[in-house]
């Protein structure tokens, strides 16, 4: 009766691990696999906030793909996503880059670097909101003093200038620390005889950094981006509803799809529509994931 | 060979020139937060010099007595604790199998766990508020604490990590003085995986600290608002004066809430960079 003994064995085996899982497991079929199909379920109804809601088909797919503010929504989304991703990311390898230099006071430094990444973002919110002012603003003031004309320009409202300082400010969010780090001690990793034969070249440092290092680091900075691509669609709400509220001023300039999701259900009280926005969001999302699991598959290494 | 030297020290200077403009760049928001927090309303809405005229405390005092300042900071920790204890316990107790067991399902569970967190909790956040509200637990901080005792995903992908570092003699070991698996979990990979522990505890509070999203949804009424939500609701205008903004009041909260994630970092640096840098890879 070996085998029997042995099948018991190994059954025993698998109950004990799957009753270590059981937390993960009541936890995604709760908060997660059954969010996702009730989202699908409720996007087609005409849901209230107050509950009341009836089958209405895709009806709410077919308003969403007439409505001029969700195509302006979609494409802020991506484009807001797509530039973050963008400027963390080369803001962080600088920052890295400097913090990696061997130095004095690298520590203290590093605080400095690090420490907006972990302070609330709706603190950080605020202070760009009156840096940023129009009146009184540490900005306007700065460039009244060294031009000496009187300056007011209102730099969150105007839509000259709205892009440039909300991009500014993504440069102080989490990603952007825990980008910096990554790349700090990927960047120590990048083998030193490499710098060396760049040295005997004559490479000065520009060539450097473009032969050696971005290439040494570059499965880091497509992980990295792609990462920060989720985190730009998680945080935009936390970053942008303090900045610039539910409609995304200036004119639905900076309305991305969660200040959306936001508004039409809170405000309009229409929450399956809000429910089809979500799965729009959501799929987005998949998408990206589905770039990161292939991209991991073949560049990042998982045992196994 | 003189000018070489000459050529490399000024070089070395511009760098540490550079490091210092980036680091004020850097500080500038929040030496700004600081600075409009001991200036009265007057001050802050007509002159924008960092260096307060004369330096008030009455802001910090206007946002105790005209809010339930104490109830904020209770909900906030409370917050904090309750969801850090329960991610803990859970994230590193599924991660365990993960990690160190071989089992049927094993690579499915794993796979699925590194796609869920792909999803950006913004998406599912409706159908959960739906959800919520049926079960009444809206206008509480449960929807945020029940969760965290079902194991994050990001945790247990921390966890797992670090537990595969740790040597699988140590586990044979005690399953040979007579263990079992659960023995081995608590008396052998809790005691010597203290650090990890602690990094994912700071990474919670520090991100539950600062959490706006979840709570704006889910949090309606005053006695469970949280401090970031009293941020954006409680002290925007001042009592007497109509739809005017106090920011100098706003900078003053901002300010206490600032100081608790600073000095985590000065006393636990080691324990959240070392975290924070094997997060993003592997």
């Amino acid at each position: 009766m070996v085998p029997n003994k042995f099948n018991k064995k190994i059954l025993k085996r698998n109950l004990t691990a799957y009753a270590f899982c059981l937390p993960w497991f009541i936890g995604f079929i709760c908060f997660t696999l059954f969010p996702i199909i009730f989202m699908f379920a409720v996007s087609l109804t005409n849901r209230k906030l107050n509950g009341k809601s009836s089958f209405v088909g895709f009806s709410n797919y077919a308003a969403m793909f007439q409505s001029p503010t969700f195509w302006n929504s979609l494409k802020i989304t991506i484009f807001f996503t797509v530039i973050m991703m963008a400027v963390t990311t080369v803001w962080a390898v600088i920052m890295a880059m400097l913090l990696n230099h061997k130095q004095k006071l690298n520590g203290i430094f590093q605080f400095f670097y690090f420490i907006p990444s972990v302070v609330p973002t709706i603190s950080l919110a605020y202070a760009f909101r009156t840096i940023f002012g129009k009146d009184a603003g540490l900005l306007n003031y700065v460039i009244s003093m060294i031009s000496g004309k009187n300056t007011s320009i209102n730099w969150m409202y105007d839509p000259h200038t709205v892009y440039l300082v909300i991009f500014f400010i993504t440069l102080f969010t989490y990603n952007t620390g825990q980008m910096m780090l990554v790349f700090r001690s990927s960047l120590n990793d990048v083998p030193r005889e490499l710098y060396e034969a760049c040295d005997m070249d004559g490479a000065g440092a520009l060539r450097k950094f473009t032969m050696v290092t971005i290439p040494m680091i570059s499965p880091i900075i497509l992980f990295n981006s792609v990462t920060g691509c989720i985190s730009a669609l998680n945080g935009s709400f936390a970053l942008l509803y303090p900045l610039t509220g539910e409609n995304g001023d200036p004119n639905g300039m900076t309305q991305v799809l969660s200040l959306l999701i936001y508004k039409e259900a809170f405000s309009n009280m229409k929450v399956g529509y809000a429910s089809a926005l979500s799965v729009i969001l959501f799929l987005i999302a998949c998408l990206f994931g589905i770039i990161i699991f292939a991209f991991s598959k073949k560049t990042v290494y998982y045992e196994n | 060979m003189r000018t070489l030297k000459g050529k490399k020290r000024s070089a070395e200077i511009l760098i540490f020139i550079l490091k210092i403009l980036v680091a004020f760049i850097m500080f500038c928001p929040i030496i700004w937060v600081f600075s409009g927090s001991f200036k009265d309303l007057a001050e802050f809405t007509t002159s924008p010099g960092i260096i307060p005229k004369k330096p008030t405390l009455e802001n910090f005092s206007y946002i105790f007595n005209n809010s339930n300042y104490f109830i904020y900071i209770k909900n906030t920790v409370l917050l904090m604790v309750l969801t850090t204890f329960g991610t803990l316990i859970s994230s590193s107790l599924v991660a365990y199998p993960l990690a160190r067991m071989n089992f049927w399902g094993k690579n499915v569970i794993f796979a699925i766990i590194v796609g869920t967190m792909m999803i950006p909790n913004i998406a599912l956040i409706i159908p959960q508020y739906i959800m919520f509200g049926k079960m009444g637990w809206l206008d509480s901080l449960l929807p945020m604490i029940v969760p965290a005792f079902f194991a994050y995903p990001y945790n247990v992908f921390l966890f797992r990590q670090f537990f595969r570092s740790i040597p699988k003699e140590l586990d044979e070991a005690a399953t040979i003085d007579g263990c079992n698996k659960a023995g081995v979990f608590f008396n052998v990979l809790v005691p010597i995986s203290k650090p990890v522990f602690v990094t994912i505890g700071m990474l919670s509070c520090v991100f539950w600290w600062n959490e706006l999203t979840q709570p704006v949804f889910y949090i309606n009424s005053d006695k469970w608002r949280t401090l970031t939500i009293a941020l954006m609701t409680t002290f925007m205008y001042t009592s007497g004066n109509a739809f005017v903004i106090n920011w100098p009041s706003i900078m003053a909260a901002s300010t206490l809430m600032i100081i608790p994630p600073m000095v985590l970092y000065l006393f636990g640096s080691k324990f959240l960079v070392g975290g924070i840098k094997t997060s993003g890879l592997k």
